[in-house]
């Protein structure tokens, strides 16, 4: 199973930021994780990432939908005017317990790796890492 | 003068003198002949003198002749004037004295000589009439009558000639003429107004005709002009708006009208003017009492052969009452459809609701399995394991259980509702049954309970698939998981036609129900034994289905025997 050097999780959810945390710390899956409480503090870290060669971006970004400030869609529109440097090689797969048509249909429509349901399980990591890192 | 010695200028002299003479008593002669002072004259003759006497041919007669209004002259046999009258010479505007002895001849116009010579030939066989131009001095020609008689004056004949000037009557008869032709044109004039008058007449016979009918229709009437002016109204009007009617005021129908309708009815009727075209409004009237009532108000163009229009004939109907019950049941349909968005704006946030529920439940819950997972391996083994604190944590795990199943039961419900319009399809039951069967295969097993299947004459039904498969196994599961203790579960499954209608039924010989509340039963989480595992979901999910696609479910039950679930599903095409 491949290492990642850096997974980034974006969730306002404190529990749920140490729950995917402890969960992947025991999967032991990636060298570096860091956490973003919305939107905007993301695109903030996506930002400084591509600045120096000493912090990489992250290979991973497991996304929320719903979150103050900045929500996940609004997330995606600002990242995707970043410049291509700041986005090569990166990830994104989104988490969402949202049921709404209307929501799912507009996930399907983002240039976006994937989207899972919550909550994130070995399973689903597995299945990110064997899907994109193989 | 044969000789053709040339005279001498004595010689000449005195044959002037000598033919002066002559002339003078030849102007003497006409004088006397003309004034009646001679009644004979002698006319050197070459056998000898010869004497022309004027026979009757007393003073008074040639005073006659010479007065008179027609010109008179004789003619010799060889056409020479023998005598003219003064009326003739003026006729012909020359001198008296150059009339006598010139050949008559040579006032006939060429072209008439051949007629004059036909004239003239009869004339001396007795008598002659014609009418024939003569050319005057001035050389303009003259119409003439002539009346031509022999006459003889001492055995010797003349030839009397009495010429009347035509030309005046020739003017009578243009006039004549004329006035002939202005009679004519005032005769079809006449005939003209006569028609015209009959015409009219028959207009208002039409009209007092349309009037006796309009009088007698119970409702008013009324007819205008093409101009749209007013011109009748009948006795209902009158009574209606208690206008006199009598009154020679023009009736203003402006005045009546309620100031809301009138600008709209005006602008109608004008357009019907000038279009042609049929007038329908409604409006509301003032009545005598001052209240206005909504009539209906129609008229249509009557027209004459040639299509215009001569008039046009209308009414007014009182829809007062049938008006007011419109605007009842408009008031009433707007009231539903408000009704009808407002619950649907409840509905929806209903939706938005158990989406936001669930969805804001997940979460948590999730955590809490999550943190209960995380401090499992925490916790020293023999403390997790002691009888203290392991039944709790199996509680808890318990609890969080139930609350997922919860929230999925929910989220069951979020897309039935979304599923409401599920195509139909014939769906073979013994399929349906069978699948649903191996489902519950662990229950049916764990139970040792007994499906009967009997399909008879409805084998299939046409329905969503997945909502029979739905109904089918919430029913059967139900019967099988409320089975009465002291035996092994029975149920029964049939399929038969009620009035045309597929009617499902399940029936046990379970616990059975207390009916009391049938309404409960098929609310949402309501439940009415606790003894076995249930989320009280079933029989909403199976009622939603069933009546979303518009059927029905009842239920019969006992206490300690059993139940029966019947679906009737709605007649396709009825």
């Amino acid at each position: 199973m491949p290492k990642l050097s850096r997974i980034l999780l974006v969730d306002d959810d404190q529990t749920t930021n140490y729950l995917n945390q402890l969960l992947l710390k025991r999967l032991d899956v990636a060298e570096q994780l860091q956490v973003a409480l919305n939107g905007q503090e993301a695109l903030n870290l996506m930002q400084d990432y591509g600045e120096t060669a000493a912090t990489p971006q992250p290979m991973l970004v497991l996304l929320d939908v719903k979150m103050p400030v900045m929500d996940g869609f609004e997330f995606l529109q600002a990242y995707a005017e970043l410049p291509v440097s700041h986005r090569e090689d990166v990830v994104i797969v989104m988490l969402t317990t949202s049921l709404h048509p209307q929501d799912v249909e507009r996930v399907q429509q983002l240039n976006i790796a994937g989207f899972l349901n919550k909550p994130l399980t070995s399973e689903k990591i597995n299945d990110i890492l064997q899907q994109y890192f193989h | 003068m044969t000789d053709s010695r040339p005279l001498t200028a004595a010689e000449l002299a005195a044959e002037n003198a000598h033919l002066r003479q002559q002339l003078q008593e030849a102007e003497e002669l006409i004088t006397a002949i003309r004034t009646g002072t001679i009644d004979a004259l002698a006319v050197q003759a070459p056998g000898g003198p010869r004497i022309f006497t004027l026979e009757g041919a007393d003073q008074s007669y040639r005073t006659l002749i010479e007065q008179m209004n027609e010109g008179a002259l004789l003619l010799s046999q060889s056409g020479t004037v023998l005598y003219c009258n003064a009326c003739l010479a003026g006729l012909l505007a020359i001198p008296l004295e150059s009339m006598m002895g010139v050949a008559f001849h040579d006032f006939v116009p060429l072209d008439y000589h051949a007629y004059w010579q036909g004239l003239l030939t009869t004339g001396w066989s007795g008598k002659s009439k014609g009418e024939m131009p003569l050319i005057s001095t001035d050389g303009r020609m003259h119409p003439f009558a002539v009346a031509l008689n022999v006459l003889t004056f001492e055995h010797t004949p003349v030839l009397a000639v009495i010429v009347t000037d035509v030309s005046a009557q020739r003017e009578i008869s243009d006039i004549q003429a004329q006035v002939a032709e202005q009679n004519a044109l005032l005769e079809r004039q006449n005939e003209t107004l006569r028609s015209q008058a009959q015409a009219q007449r028959e207009a208002e016979q039409a009209a007092a005709e349309t009037t006796r009918i309009l009088e007698g229709i119970p409702h008013i009437a009324w007819t205008a002009n093409p101009e749209g002016h007013n011109t009748y109204l009948n006795r209902r009007w009158f009574d209606y708006t208690g206008e006199d009617a009598q009154s020679k005021a023009q009736h203003q129908f402006g005045a009546l009208i309620h100031p809301e309708d009138l600008p709209g009815a005006l602008q109608h009727w004008s357009q019907c003017i000038g279009s042609g075209q049929a007038l329908e409004i409604e409006c509301r009237i003032r009545n005598a009492a001052g209240e206005y009532r909504w009539m209906l108000g129609r008229a249509l163009p009557s027209r004459n052969e040639q299509g215009e229009i001569i008039q046009w004939i209308g009414a007014y109907t009182d829809i007062h009452e049938h008006k007011l019950a419109q605007q009842r049941v408009a008031e009433t349909q707007q009231q539903l459809r408000e009704n009808y968005e407002q619950l649907t704006r409840i509905n929806r946030d209903l939706d938005n609701f158990i989406y936001t529920a669930s969805h804001d439940l997940k979460a948590p819950i999730n955590n809490i399995e999550g943190l209960l997972q995380a401090l499992l391996p925490e916790l020293p083994a023999e403390l997790a394991a002691s009888p203290s604190v392991q039944p709790i944590l199996a509680m808890m795990q318990q609890s969080v259980d139930r609350f997922k199943r919860t929230i999925e039961h929910l989220t069951e419900v979020i897309k039935l509702q979304k599923e409401h319009e599920q195509p139909a399809a014939l769906v073979d039951m013994s399929v349906v049954i069978h699948e649903v069967s191996l489902d519950l295969a662990p229950l049916i097993q764990a139970t040792g309970a007994q499906l009967e299947v009997s399909l008879g004459t409805c084998p299939h039904i046409s329905f969503s698939e997945k909502n029979l498969r739905s109904i089918v196994y919430n029913l059967v599961s139900n019967a099988i998981k409320y089975h009465a203790p002291n035996r092994p579960p029975r149920v029964q499954v049939r399929c038969h036609h009620e009035d045309g209608i597929t009617v499902l039924e399940v029936q046990d010989n379970g616990l059975g129900l207390n009916l009391a509340n049938t309404q409960r039963l098929f609310s949402m989480f309501q439940r009415f034994h606790d003894h076995v595992e249930g989320s009280g979901i079933g029989l909403y999910m199976v009622k939603r289905i069933v009546e979303n696609a518009g059927g029905r479910i009842e239920v019969a039950s006992e206490i300690g025997v059993g139940s029966k679930f019947s679906v009737y599903f709605r007649r396709e095409n009825a």
